[in-house]
């Protein structure tokens, strides 16, 4: 495998390549949605936690349409072009099944990304969502591909 | 004959029994989500109001929070310079610079709020995981309200019980945990009033950092207690409040607890003042999480069996 840098992403993170890398992350009922430039072949990704922000907190990327705006933004600024962007969307199993609160999260995470990215014109070139178990993705911003798999168990 | 088909009737009938209960059961699962989200919505409905608000309140304490401290300094250091060089105004001059300590701690703490709020919001924090001793970060932390403290002539009484081996060398990001605690102490000596107590106690329970803190002062309402994470929020927005700051804090110090996995309780009633509980696990992560493999060879990537997208 090619010898490129690698950027482990943490929930409620962005993170965008300025130079080819491997980004990797884990998910549960979490979303992480990768875009990439095919043309200038510049990629980022985020890993939201919850759909929506409400006023709670912070503005942070740990909410859905502020993390998928954010990433959009910040490829662009680093030299995207829009009309190149693709989406590949991750995540948003069912994996906690006790907490009331935590009720549909990952349904309402993985419909989010959907609604987002329809709304912002970016085609999905691939996705794997919902269900429930984790994954383990690994996003080559050079290639664009994306590589998964399952995992039994996970919170994030 | 017959029997085997009423056998089978009853059987076909708890069938379709079960699968209406089921169906019922999930319809009732759908509307409480429903009347949930529409609370949530109101609510939501409720802080965009609120928050063009706050917009412009913001910019107008940046004036009284940011610029008139600097001019405070600008003058106060211009002052020093032009005092002769006598003997007696060496007592004038050192509390000149006092006050400048002052207001430039101030404008620190502020400030640095500020951009870890900016980074929280860009996605650009990570936790930087290493071993810490708690003891000495949380002294040194406190160590620097001392000096607002002795203003407010207010009592500090610590509690710390931290000289386990395992409290030494705690695996968590210390910069993070720092400005916790700092808003944490901070926010108990802006809301106590003069001359009271305030309790700070730190320790070590099943593998937790627990660390809490409790004021006399103003108390926080309970309709007030949801939203005192939320940003900019400050629940006595008066422009001439006492009271500092941008309503940053406690969102900054939420938004680092859960990157470090830690919880925050609060207890707090009008009048008889706050108490603030954290508790943050130590942190196994050093390097990264834990669900991939690492090899020797620093093929860590290689998955047996993954799909390509």
């Amino acid at each position: 495998m090619e010898e490129y840098p690698v950027h482990f992403l943490y929930p409620a993170a962005i993170f965008v390549a300025p130079k080819p890398y491997f980004i990797k992350t884990i998910l549960g009922s979490c979303v992480a949605v990768c875009l990439w430039d095919a043309k200038n072949r510049i990629g980022g990704m985020n890993h939201y936690m919850l759909p929506l922000w409400n006023g709670q907190g912070l503005a942070s990327p740990k909410y859905g349409n502020i993390a998928i705006a954010k990433l959009l933004e910040k490829l662009i600024s680093s030299g995207a072009q829009r009309e190149h962007i693709v989406a590949k969307v991750f995540g948003g199993g069912e994996v906690i099944e006790t907490e009331q609160s935590n009720f549909f999260i990952g349904e309402r995470n993985a419909q989010l990304a959907t609604e987002v990215l329809r709304t912002e014109k970016i085609p999905i070139r691939g996705e794997s969502l919902r269900g429930k178990l984790g994954r383990k993705i690994i996003f080559n911003t050079f290639t664009g591909e994306v590589k998964m798999r399952y995992i039994k168990k996970n919170n994030t | 004959m017959e029997n085997n088909e009423t056998n089978l009737q009853s059987a076909s009938l708890r069938q379709l029994l079960n699968e209406v209960n089921q169906r019922v059961s999930k319809h009732m699962v759908a509307l409480e989500e429903a009347s949930r989200l529409n609370e949530e919505l109101k609510l939501l409905n409720q802080r965009l109001e609120d928050s063009e608000k706050l917009k412009s309140h913001f910019l107008s304490n940046i004036r009284n929070q940011i610029i008139n401290p600097f001019a405070s300094i600008l003058g106060l250091s211009e002052n020093i310079t032009r005092v002769k060089e006598r003997p007696e105004n060496w007592k004038r001059a050192k509390h000149m610079a006092r006050l400048i300590f002052d207001e430039a701690f101030n404008l620190d703490f502020q400030l640095s709020n500020i951009f870890a709020a900016a980074k929280l919001e860009a996605g650009d924090t990570h936790p930087e995981i290493v071993r810490v001793n708690l003891l000495e970060l949380t002294k040194s932390t406190i160590q620097a309200f001392r000096h607002k403290c002795l203003q407010k002539e207010m009592t500090l009484e610590l509690r710390l019980d931290l000289d386990q081996p395992e409290a030494k060398a705690f695996t968590t990001d210390p910069i993070k945990l720092k400005v916790i605690l700092a808003n944490l102490i901070s926010n108990a000596v802006n809301f106590s009033n003069a001359s009271n107590t305030i309790d700070i106690e730190a320790s070590l329970r099943d593998g937790c950092f627990i660390f809490s803190v409790r004021d006399r002062g103003i108390g926080i309402a309970p309709e007030d207690l949801k939203v005192i994470f939320d940003r900019f929020k400050r629940l006595n927005p008066d422009i001439n409040s006492i009271h500092q700051g941008h309503g940053l804090g406690l969102s900054v110090a939420k938004a680092m607890l859960d990157i470090l996995d830690g919880r925050i309780e609060i207890e707090s009633r009008r009048g008889h003042g706050s108490f603030f509980c954290i508790s943050i696990p130590q942190n196994h992560r050093l390097a990264e999480p834990k669900g991939f493999e690492q090899s020797d060879d620093g093929e860590e990537f290689l998955f047996d069996d993954f799909e390509k997208f």
